[in-house]
This record gives C-alpha cells, sequence and structure tokens, in this order.
C-alpha cells in the first residue's frame, strides 16, 4: 500500500527531471523530452495488457473462482485502453515534430493501434455477453489470447519491417543508447507511470469490490 | 478419439444436407471475385493489390463461414446435448477439423477462381499454394475459437469480425507478404513465413484446448 504512495513523489520528481534536469537531445531539441512521457505510457499499455492475460488466467484456472482476479483483469484492461489512447496521441504529436505528419503507417505505431482495437475488441465482446453466457470466463479467455497475441505485433513486426522509430530503448544489445541524465530520467519516469497504473488498478479493484459487496447487502 | 469422430460425422452430414454455409460462403466469395474483376478489367493492378484484394476475399469468406458450426448448435439447442454426451476437448477438435477441411475448400476454390478471373498466374505456384494453406490454417485456428465466444453472445451481427480482426492482422499481413512474393518471383525468400504462421496456429490450437471447457461449458 505504501509503495502505491510513493507515486506522490515520484510523479513530481521525474516530471521536474523531464522538463528542467536534463539536456534536451542533440537533434530533436525540446521536443525530445515527450520521450520521458511516451515510453512509459506505451510500456504501461503493454504491462497492463500483459497483467489483464496474467490476472484473467488465475482466475480461469483456480479452483475457486475468485471474482477479483476478474475485476482485476477488466480494471486493467480498462486502464489499458486509455494509456493506449495516450500512447497514440504522443506519438501522434512527436510524429508530426519528427517525420512532418501526425500519422505514418509505422509498424510501431500501427502496433499500438491493432493492441487498441483488441481492447476495444474485448469490450464489445464483454458488452455482448450475459451472465447467464459465462461472460466472466469468455471474456477472461479473450483476454489471454490477446495477451498471447500481444508480443508479435509489440515485440516481433516492428523488429521485422523497416521503421521510422529510432533504435529501440531495449535493443538487440539489451543496452539503453541514451546520455547518462537522459537514461535516469527515462527509468525514474517509467518507474512513476508503472506505479501510478498500479496505484489506480488497486482504487478501482476495491471500488469494485465494495460495490458488489453493497449489492449482495441489497 | 471415437467422441471426436461422432461429433465430425455428425457435423459433416449436417453440413452435406443443409449446405448452408458452404452455399454462403461460396456465393459470397463468387460474387466478390468477380465485382472486383468486372471493376478493375480495365486496370492492371500491382502484385501486391492482387494479394492484398484476395486476402480481403478469403478473410470475408472466413467470417461469414466458420462461426456458423458454434452458432447453429446454439440456435438449434443441440449444445446442451453435445455438453452431455462429448468432452469439451472432443467438440473443440471435432469442431476445428470441421472447419479446417471446409476452409480449406473454400480456400481452393476462392482462389482458383480469383486467377481464373483476374487473369493472373503466381510465378511460384508451390509457394503460392504454401501461402494460401498456411494462411488459411492460421485464420481457422483463430476464428474457431473467437466463433465459439461470439456464438453464446448470440452469434451478434458483425461482433465476430470485430474480436477476430485485430487478432487476425499479424496473420494477414504476413499471408499478403507471402502471396506477393509468390506472383512476383519464382524463388521463396519468405518461406520462413510460412513457418512463422503454422507455429501461431499451432500455439492458437494448443491454448484453445485449454480453454475451450471455459467457453464452452455453461457451470
Amino acid at each position: 500500500m505504501h509503495l502505491y504512495k510513493t507515486v506522490f513523489i515520484l510523479m513530481p520528481v521525474s516530471v521536474y527531471m523531464s522538463m528542467i534536469y536534463t539536456s534536451p537531445a542533440n537533434m530533436l531539441g525540446e521536443s525530445s523530452r515527450i520521450l520521458y512521457f511516451h515510453v512509459p505510457i506505451a510500456w504501461v499499455s503493454v504491462f497492463a495488457f500483459l497483467t489483464a492475460g496474467a490476472a484473467s488466467f488465475i482466475y480461469l484456472f483456480s479452483n475457486k473462482k475468485n471474482m477479483i482476479n476478474h475485476i482485476a483483469a477488466y480494471n486493467s484492461a480498462y486502464l489499458g485502453i486509455i494509456f493506449t489512447i495516450l500512447t497514440l496521441i504522443s506519438g501522434s504529436i512527436w510524429s508530426k515534430i519528427s517525420w512532418g505528419s501526425y500519422w505514418n503507417w509505422d509498424p510501431r505505431q500501427t502496433s499500438m493501434l491493432v493492441l487498441l482495437m483488441i481492447y476495444a475488441a474485448y469490450f464489445a465482446l464483454n458488452a455482448s455477453l450475459e451472465e447467464k453466457d459465462g461472460k466472466e470466463k469468455i471474456s477472461c479467455s479473450y483476454l489471454i489470447f490477446g495477451a498471447v497475441s500481444m508480443p508479435f505485433f509489440v515485440f516481433i513486426i516492428p523488429r521485422i519491417y523497416p521503421s521510422l522509430h529510432p533504435d529501440p530503448v531495449i535493443n538487440a544489445e539489451y543496452k539503453i543508447n541514451l546520455e547518462a541524465d537522459m537514461k535516469a530520467t527515462l527509468i525514474l519516469s517509467t518507474a512513476s507511470f508503472t506505479i501510478l497504473y498500479l496505484y489506480i488498478l488497486n482504487l478501482m479493484n476495491r471500488l469494485k469490490k465494495i460495490e458488489v459487496h453493497m449489492e449482495e447487502l441489497d | 478419439m471415437n467422441s471426436i469422430v461422432r461429433c465430425l460425422k455428425k457435423d459433416l452430414l449436417m453440413e452435406f444436407r443443409s449446405k448452408t454455409a458452404f452455399s454462403i460462403s461460396f456465393t459470397f466469395s463468387a460474387i466478390t471475385t468477380l465485382a472486383i474483376s468486372l471493376i478493375t478489367s480495365q486496370i492492371k493492378l500491382d502484385e501486391n493489390i492482387h494479394s492484398i484484394l484476395l486476402w480481403i476475399i478469403i478473410f470475408f469468406s472466413a467470417m461469414n463461414g466458420l462461426s456458423h458450426i458454434f452458432t447453429r448448435e446454439e440456435e438449434e439447442g443441440t449444445s446442451l446435448f453435445l455438453m452431455l454426451n462429448h468432452k469439451p476437448e472432443s467438440v473443440y477438435l471435432s469442431k476445428l477439423i470441421f472447419n479446417l477441411i471446409y476452409f480449406i475448400i473454400l480456400s481452393s476454390i476462392i482462389c482458383t477462381m480469383y486467377l481464373f478471373f483476374l487473369q493472373i498466374s503466381p510465378s511460384n505456384i508451390h509457394f503460392f499454394i504454401i501461402s494460401v494453406f498456411s494462411g488459411s490454417t492460421a485464420i481457422v485456428s483463430i476464428t474457431t475459437i473467437l466463433g465459439a465466444m461470439v456464438s453464446k453472445a448470440g452469434g451478434k451481427g458483425s461482433l465476430l469480425t470485430a474480436v477476430t480482426f485485430p487478432l487476425l492482422l499479424p496473420v494477414l499481413w504476413t499471408s499478403i507478404k507471402m502471396t506477393e512474393s509468390s506472383f512476383k518471383t519464382d524463388v521463396a525468400p519468405y518461406l520462413g513465413n510460412a513457418v512463422f504462421l503454422l507455429a501461431f496456429s499451432g500455439l492458437v490450437i494448443c491454448l484453445s484446448y485449454l480453454l475451450f471447457r471455459f467457453i464452452w461449458m455453461e457451470v
């Protein structure tokens, strides 16, 4: 619980480091500061997907079907879709500055769009099902399929097809090719956004649990 | 094994009697191919456009016909009978085999019609066949399990297309590249992609086998 609250310290520090402490990149100038928001948000949208898949897996394969795992999967997907939209918006702004247009059908841009479509399809399926159809089990199964196919979009396809994006942050040599101050800011910012996601997810799960208890009392 | 054979035999007999799914999919693909042929008769299309058009026809034919196998069970109320008499895994494997047979036949017809009406011939026919076979197998493996999910939602309209399309994108992407290269050159530079598609299908089938009981059983 205390870990989540570190976000109140980490987030202002990472904003300060992104905007003031770190020097701008040589070629890109001040616009390079978007890196410290765009990359962590993109990471969280992928992480949210994996969390949703893992929670769904635990829900389906545990003997006692604990509703909290299904709730966590749903909420994680809900947060994931918000972070994916933010990734696409921040990426489009950066794309306009760097490449001259908001959308280029770059493999990485496309892979995030596909991720958004998978999330949207999950919510469409979830909304179409009723409790008597086994809504929880079917929507959890879909999330597992999404989580399994996601690496093909996010990690494999952008590395196969030529991309306008610079060398991946985590590349073939498993090194971050950035200046020391930029690297520190990026790592801190990524940690801040991850904890922010976990904090909101925890709040949403608790809220849903209270709602379920209230319904049971009624 | 017996259970799978009995389920498969039932599905084949029912399809042979009614011919619903096959008629609809075949008519759809024939109309689409003829429409494209008619519209583009005066234009010379590039190989990549041919490849994209061919896979669009195959994709929408799959959307038309592959979920039918589960929707029919729900509509006719026979799913409960299957639940009581057969293991979920047997039901899944029989439906998968049925869809594989059905879709390989359908995509062979679509490709023949497409090549005939649009008057093109692949430079490497073997690679063309491999690309269609591996792409169709991947489409079937995903659409079968998602068809089962959508049938529980009452097979609502275009829900299957909405749910399937994002997951099928890497398959379509890879298949289009492979088919395009089979039109262009007589060597097979994307042979690794066929392995990728078959491996992807294998992964999806294994996962579907594990998850099917959660989708199929109501308790």
